[in-house]
């Protein structure tokens, strides 16, 4: 591979030998073109005819040899790039065309031509984007006047939840990663609840039930497995009465209750359904489009649908890119569209009867989700 | 008399042949490319028959359409359909 390089940039030539013998001896053409290192490759034969390939600079060298084995030699064919850049010497406009998409190619390399945002969650890119904007970071900036560690940091200072920023460019891609602060925050009824228990009080019901199991750590349980209570009542005392030695009160130690109760309630959930549904047709009528943008310029190509019509619009869009990450300034949006109808009628009754299972699974899970047992 | 001291000296200290008392090495892929190494020199050459000059002998490679895809001065590649090959002095 990289002699065939070698060779194509420094140009060879094909050559077509004709050695008569026995006064000629391709043979010995060979073996002293070896020996004046001057180098053949792809030797064929047919007859008295000898075909092969030599570098342009041995080339210059074959006369001596060429006549000390009394062989004739022609050229059948030059390749590579000097006889290329020969031949085409006078087409300027080629010429200009190669350079100029190497000069656009190196101009348009410095500049940013996609942003990638990866990881929000809470933010949406928009506002991310438009942050970027107001920090005069879009589509188009000089990628040499983007401070990445200034951005990042004002990406940290500017969103509380935004805990890490990673902000690199990859060829003409922005690319910012960041992480949101989704670990459980220690709401403030935790924090609350411990120093609670450091205040004597007792622990009561909040809603009517049948305890189920009771786990006392400190205070005195006002009520056993099996009894049904009312809310309000108190379940764990906080007031742990000390006996003397007589077996009565000698004084009254104020706890905080610490306990876990378990206790079977009932709760009964109403929710309402609207009588009557809306619901969508498709008409069957679809239309495409496209919009096409280059730069800030952009072009529709789509009819745009009447006001009392309805449409669902859907939008694809697509950008042009070279290697991966080579981002240039063409997009092209897909646009389709698809009509629909809407009218109104009743639910059904099997209908109404799955809505029913759907909200009693949701509430359930719910519950599930608070801390309940089902 | 020496070649045979060099050959035995070269025995014994396992030093490898082709290295030390310039023997060939012929390496076949197939029957379609051979490539020889520590020729001298080409002695024939035709699309049926290729003959090379080793240190002490004659190596021919017969076959058809025989084409060297490449040599220097120090192995050369040969393919093509290769038939045989063949020692002489």
């Amino acid at each position: 591979m990289l002699q065939w390089l070698n060779r194509l940039i420094s140009g060879y030539l094909l050559m077509r030998m004709i050695a008569r013998k026995p006064t000629a001896s391709p043979e010995r053409f060979f073996n002293l073109c070896m020996a004046n290192r001057i180098v053949l490759w792809d030797i064929s034969q047919t007859g008295e005819e000898y075909r092969f390939r030599v570098r342009l600079k041995d080339f210059r060298r074959i006369r001596p040899v060429v006549r000390k084995a009394k062989v004739h030699l022609n050229i059948t064919g030059k390749c590579g790039l000097p006889f290329f850049v020969q031949r085409n010497r006078k087409r300027t406009g080629y010429l200009t065309g190669i350079l100029l998409f190497f000069l656009i190619l190196l101009l348009m390399s410095r500049f940013v031509w996609r942003i990638s945002i990866d990881g929000n969650r809470q933010y949406s890119d928009d506002t991310l984007l438009h942050f970027l904007a107001r920090a005069d970071i879009r589509y188009g900036t000089r990628k040499a006047s983007i401070d990445l560690e200034r951005l990042e940091a004002a990406i940290r200072s500017d969103f509380d939840d935004i805990i890490w920023v990673s902000a690199r460019i990859s060829g003409t891609k922005l690319e910012i990663r960041v992480k949101e602060n989704d670990g459980v925050d220690l709401p403030d009824e935790t924090v609350r609840a411990d120093e609670r228990l450091s205040i004597p009080g007792n622990l009561v019901a909040s809603k009517p039930g049948i305890i189920t199991r009771l786990i006392v750590r400190n205070g005195k349980a006002a009520v056993s497995v099996g009894d049904t209570v009312e809310a309000g009542q108190v379940l764990v005392s906080g007031e742990l009465p000390i006996e003397n030695d007589d077996g009565e009160t000698d004084h009254i130690r104020y706890v905080s209750a610490d306990v876990d109760v378990y206790a079977r309630t009932e709760e009964t959930i109403r929710s309402e359904i609207p009588e009557r549904t809306i619901k969508r047709t498709m008409t069957g009528k679809v239309r495409r489009g496209l919009r096409l943008t280059i730069g800030p310029v952009s072009f529709l190509f789509f009819l745009c649908p009447q006001q009392e019509e309805h449409w669902e619009i859907r939008t694809e869009p697509h950008q042009a890119v070279l290697l991966d990450d080579f981002y240039l300034p063409i997009q092209w949006d897909t646009i389709s569209a698809k009509e629909y109808q809407i009218y109104e009628r009743e639910w059904y009754a099997d209908e109404r009867e799955m809505l029913k299972k759907e909200k009693n699974q949701e509430k359930i899970e719910d519950f599930l989700e608070k801390g309940y047992k089902y | 008399m020496l070649e045979q001291i060099k050959a035995t000296a070269v025995n014994g200290l396992k030093l490898p042949k082709d290295v030390a008392l310039g023997e060939l090495l012929v390496s076949f892929i197939g029957r379609s490319a051979v490539t020889v190494e520590n020729y001298r020199g080409i002695l024939l050459y035709d699309d049926r028959i290729v003959k090379l000059q080793a240190k002490h002998y004659r190596l021919e490679i017969h076959g058809r359409r025989l084409h060297i895809e490449y040599y220097n001065n120090e192995e050369m590649k040969i393919t093509g359909m290769i038939t045989g090959m063949e020692f002489g002095d």
